[in-house]
């Protein structure tokens, strides 16, 4: 058996790949900004000392980690308009729908971060008249976000190739762009190979920043 | 020592969980007075101490701090910058250097000038002998440097009272000396100091009273001479006869 290439069709289609291949980066870099945000917020919530604010922040990041990404897809873009009585953009539904699950998973990561701070940290700067939030602002976050550092860039990584299910509500990202063109070109093979190596390059990528990004903490001093 | 009253415990109890660690604790600290609290571990002295900047929060009783009673809801912060307090482990903070260290709160509590806060921190960590090592972060530091940094930190927010929970327990020994004489000097300059220690030595030489705690009483106190020549309680005796 053999496999013949056809070049002329992967040079072809080689931009509308790239661009869908930038659209993916583009609702994942989004959505793990907007995750990163909730994820910080929900992650001190789960360390409250309010039992319900605790509670509540419990049942989002069970939630959200006990159900699929494509479930979660599908109720912001078919089950939600329904209650909204409007339709809604796939683009917004498909970083919405990636920035709630995103949350969830960079919560637990601001959580065990925090935790692993020593305690005797919160109670100098508390001793020292500075307030929560001064002790978080100054004291706290910047040594948990040193060590949170690489669990994030696994979320970043984790984030852009699940990415590609946003496909199935029809946002042309670069899984889906790869689907079109196949239904055009029935060039399966080619393809779903330059999809592949797309997604490799841009997570080797990120893998690379994140190593930069350590080594710059770790040596710029803690 | 005045005759103004810094600290006023009165009934003061802490439960943990089901478990009584301190059970009736009344106590009163002159302005100016340096109080040795001992006894062994498990005792409740550090807790005794950790209830008077509220970081235990005392299951009953009242603690007043120069006139103010600490109360959940009352601003404790208002409270915690006139208590400074050295811990065991010292607590510094790694990602600072020493000079950040020491001018964090001054800068954020008391929202004094960067600059006047570095000219602070720069003389106090003169007058604990390091001022070279300003710029150092922490753990570039022995452990009796960074504990002399802890006490500089606290004493740049010019505290009333000073608290030390066990400050030379976590140092090698030939550093314990370096420590203590910062303390010395301080207790000579005045402040208003409570110190949890096993240092007979140093409460021997430098403290106004020494106060014996067991089981979450304190069950003597009386002035140094008296108390270890002298002590009148059982489970007084027992305890400074195995460690003296």
């Amino acid at each position: 058996m053999s496999i013949d290439l056809d070049f002329d069709l992967i040079i072809d289609n080689l931009p509308l790949l790239l661009k869908g291949a930038a659209v993916t980066l583009e609702i994942t870099a989004l959505s793990v900004g907007i995750g990163l945000l909730i994820g910080m917020v929900v992650g001190i919530a789960r360390l409250s000392n309010f039992k319900a604010i605790r509670w509540l922040a419990g049942i989002y990041v069970d939630f959200i980690r006990g159900t699929p990404l494509l479930v979660q897809i599908f109720l912001v873009y078919f089950a939600l308009p329904k209650i909204l009585g409007m339709r809604i953009d796939p683009f917004f539904a498909a970083v919405a729908a990636c920035s709630i699950n995103s949350g969830a998973y960079v919560a637990e990561i601001f959580r065990s971060g925090i935790q692993s701070i020593d305690k005797g940290q919160f109670e100098a700067s508390r001793a020292l008249g500075l307030n929560w939030f001064q002790s978080m602002k100054f004291v706290i976050m910047p040594q948990a976000f040193k060590r949170i550092i690489p669990p994030l860039g696994n979320e970043f990584i984790a984030m852009l190739k699940d990415s590609s299910l946003v496909s199935v509500i029809g946002f042309e990202e670069l899984t889906r762009t790869g689907q079109m063109i196949i239904s055009r070109t029935y060039a399966v093979f080619e393809v779903w190979m330059v999809v592949a190596i797309l997604y490799l390059i841009m997570t080797l990528c990120i893998s690379r920043l994140v190593a930069v990004l350590e080594k710059r903490f770790n040596t710029s001093k803690r | 020592m005045s005759e103004k009253t810094m600290i006023s415990v009165k009934h003061l109890t802490k439960k943990f969980g089901d478990v009584s660690v301190l059970k009736d604790i009344n106590l009163e600290i002159k302005e100016k007075e340096v109080v040795c609290i001992i006894g062994p571990s498990g005792s409740g002295k550090s807790t005794i101490l950790r209830c008077l900047n509220y970081l235990e929060e005392p299951s009953g009783g009242d603690i007043v701090i120069d006139n103010i009673k600490l109360e959940k809801g009352t601003n404790l912060n208002a409270i915690r910058k006139e208590v400074g307090m050295v811990f065991q482990r010292f607590n510094l903070f790694p990602n600072m250097t020493v000079l950040q260290n020491i001018m964090l709160a001054p800068v954020e509590v008391r929202k004094i000038s960067k600059q006047k806060a570095e000219e602070k921190a720069l003389a106090l960590l003169r007058r604990v002998g390091l001022e070279h090592k300003a710029s150092s972060y922490p753990d570039e530091l022995s452990g009796g440097q960074q504990q002399r940094v802890a006490i500089a930190r606290a004493l740049a927010m010019n505290p009333e009272v000073l608290l030390f929970d066990e400050p030379t327990s976590a140092l090698d020994p030939e550093m314990v000396k370096e420590v203590l004489d910062v303390m010395k000097a301080l207790a000579k300059e005045g402040m208003t100091m409570v110190v949890v220690t096993h240092e007979m030595g140093f409460a021997k030489e430098v403290a106004d009273r020494v106060m014996f705690v067991d089981g979450g009483y304190i069950l003597e106190e009386n002035e140094p001479e008296e108390f270890f020549s002298n002590p009148k309680n059982e489970r007084t005796k027992s305890f400074l006869s195995k460690i003296l």
